[in-house]
């Protein structure tokens, strides 16, 4: 899946790359809208997206990922109004200066979701919260670089 | 939903076929500017209810509006602002495609020949190509790009996805969101293409045995429709009445519930046992609540 995104990569002026997107699922129960939604919000928070990157108007977006043109257009509108995405009127939409600064929270916030979804897991088997923090203390030592430092 | 925010609304639309009932008292509100799916098996009168709208089939019995025109007094004005492309539609096999778009271009008032020229040539399709040279993707294309040449505000497209191959069925897609782009533009979609109207409607109903038996905004029928894992390692839970597609092992239960809310599981609760709420596709709410439709005898509507 891929959408035209327009950035300044190296020297010269700015040109419309072919970002990647993940495929949507709409057999998911997750609303189309906000799994684009995530996408764009993951890709800032990793970087790929970067403050003044120009994303396609909202029938470009609904043909490139063949979706309703009304999910697009909820797309950009949820993401203007949470100030990540800005639309500058008859030039199109861009990713907002302040995006870079909600990126740090944002990454909090992909894996807090994730964290919940366990903890709600660990609820129902009615584990402890102290084995299930062991649990995360093992998984993230395990996953931890070998350091010279370390045994 | 009020007339005028419905591209089509029917009151009791009813058609019977000798002793068939094909339309039985479907009430349908198709709200401007949504893309409507509207689905169900074969047989269940997907295709009469779209040739009542377009009069090209008497009501025996009830009424229908689109775009505000009662459909048999005013069948002229619905036509001139409607698109139609049905499947395997006769077309006229030995006009050239040029000859086709421009004899339909002297049926209405505005045309536009970009629009037209521009799907053709992106399916491959050469004007002076013989209609009867063109495969069935470049046939339901080439009827998709004469149904949209006069800028229609609804379109209807009954079958149009099934049975094309990808490359046709994206094509097709695209020409939907190119419609949908203009202002207070609808688009109605019938058949069997799940996965498609899954992607691209925003409203869906359900056409069993010539009854709507569900209609609501996708979201909707996602939020209410949902299969329910109850885990009960010490006996089994009773199931909620009109729960659907019930399966019990040794211990555990799964259901669908149409009438989903997080107090429908705190209701299942209890000590020992452990509820999961799991999401269903289009694909798989439809068979849940077309089943016990198609096996019963009665008329029961799911819908609580």
């Amino acid at each position: 899946m891929r959408v035209l995104v327009r950035q300044h990569g190296g020297p010269g002026a700015a040109q419309w790359y072919s970002a990647m997107f993940t495929p949507i699922d709409p057999k998911s129960a997750v609303p189309i809208y906000l799994q684009i939604i995530e996408q764009i919000r993951r890709q800032v928070a990793a970087g790929v997206l970067a403050p003044g990157d120009q994303l396609p108007s909202v029938r470009e977006l609904a043909q490139q990922l063949l979706i309703n043109p009304n999910t697009a257009a909820r797309v950009y509108r949820d993401l203007e109004r949470e100030g990540l995405l800005e639309t500058r009127r008859g030039q199109g939409t861009y990713v907002a200066a302040r995006a870079s600064a909600l990126a740090e929270s944002e990454r909090k916030r992909l894996v807090a979701a994730r964290l919940e979804e366990a903890a709600a897991e660990a609820r129902a088997f009615g584990i402890s919260h102290e084995a299930v923090l062991q649990l995360f203390r093992d998984i993230l030592a395990r996953r931890r670089p070998a350091r010279k430092e370390e045994r | 939903m009020s007339k005028n925010r419905c591209a089509i609304a029917t009151h009791e639309l009813t058609r019977r076929f000798g002793r068939k009932l094909a339309l039985d008292r479907v009430s349908a509100h198709v709200p401007v500017g949504s893309i409507y799916g509207l689905m169900g098996p074969n047989g269940a009168g997907k295709t009469t209810f779209v040739r009542c709208l377009l009069n090209l089939i008497n009501p025996t019995s009830g009424s229908a509006t689109v775009l505000g025109h009662d459909v048999v007094r005013d069948s002229v004005a619905v036509r001139r602002r409607v698109g139609h492309v049905a499947a395997l539609q006769p077309l006229w096999e030995w006009m050239t495609v040029r000859e086709f778009a421009s004899f339909m271009a002297g049926c209405y008032p505005r045309w536009n020949p970009e629009t037209v020229s521009g799907i053709l040539s992106r399916v491959g399709v050469e004007p002076h190509q013989r209609i009867q040279t063109l495969s069935r993707g470049q046939r339901t294309l080439a009827s998709l790009a004469v149904a949209i040449g006069h800028e229609p505000e609804l379109l209807l497209l009954d079958e149009a996805l099934t049975g094309l191959d990808p490359i046709s069925r994206r094509e097709v897609l695209r020409n939907v969101i190119d419609v949908m782009h203009a202002e207070g533009r609808t688009v109605l979609i019938t058949g069997q293409d799940i996965a498609d109207m899954e992607r691209i409607c925003d409203h869906v109903g359900f056409l069993i045995r010539g009854q709507l038996f569900w209609e609501s905004t996708l979201e909707e029928l996602k939020a209410r429709v949902k299969r329910l894992r109850v885990e009960h390692p010490d006996g089994a839970p009773a199931v909620p009445p009109g729960a659907l597609r019930v399966e019990r092992a040794a211990r555990e239960t799964q259901f669908t519930v149409s009438n989903f809310s997080p107090a429908l599981v705190d209701s299942l609760s209890a000590p020992g046992l452990r509820v999961e709420v799991m999401d269903l596709g289009l694909e798989d709410i439809f068979v849940d609540l077309a089943q016990p439709q198609l096996n019963a005898s009665g008329s029961a509507q799911v819908r609580a």
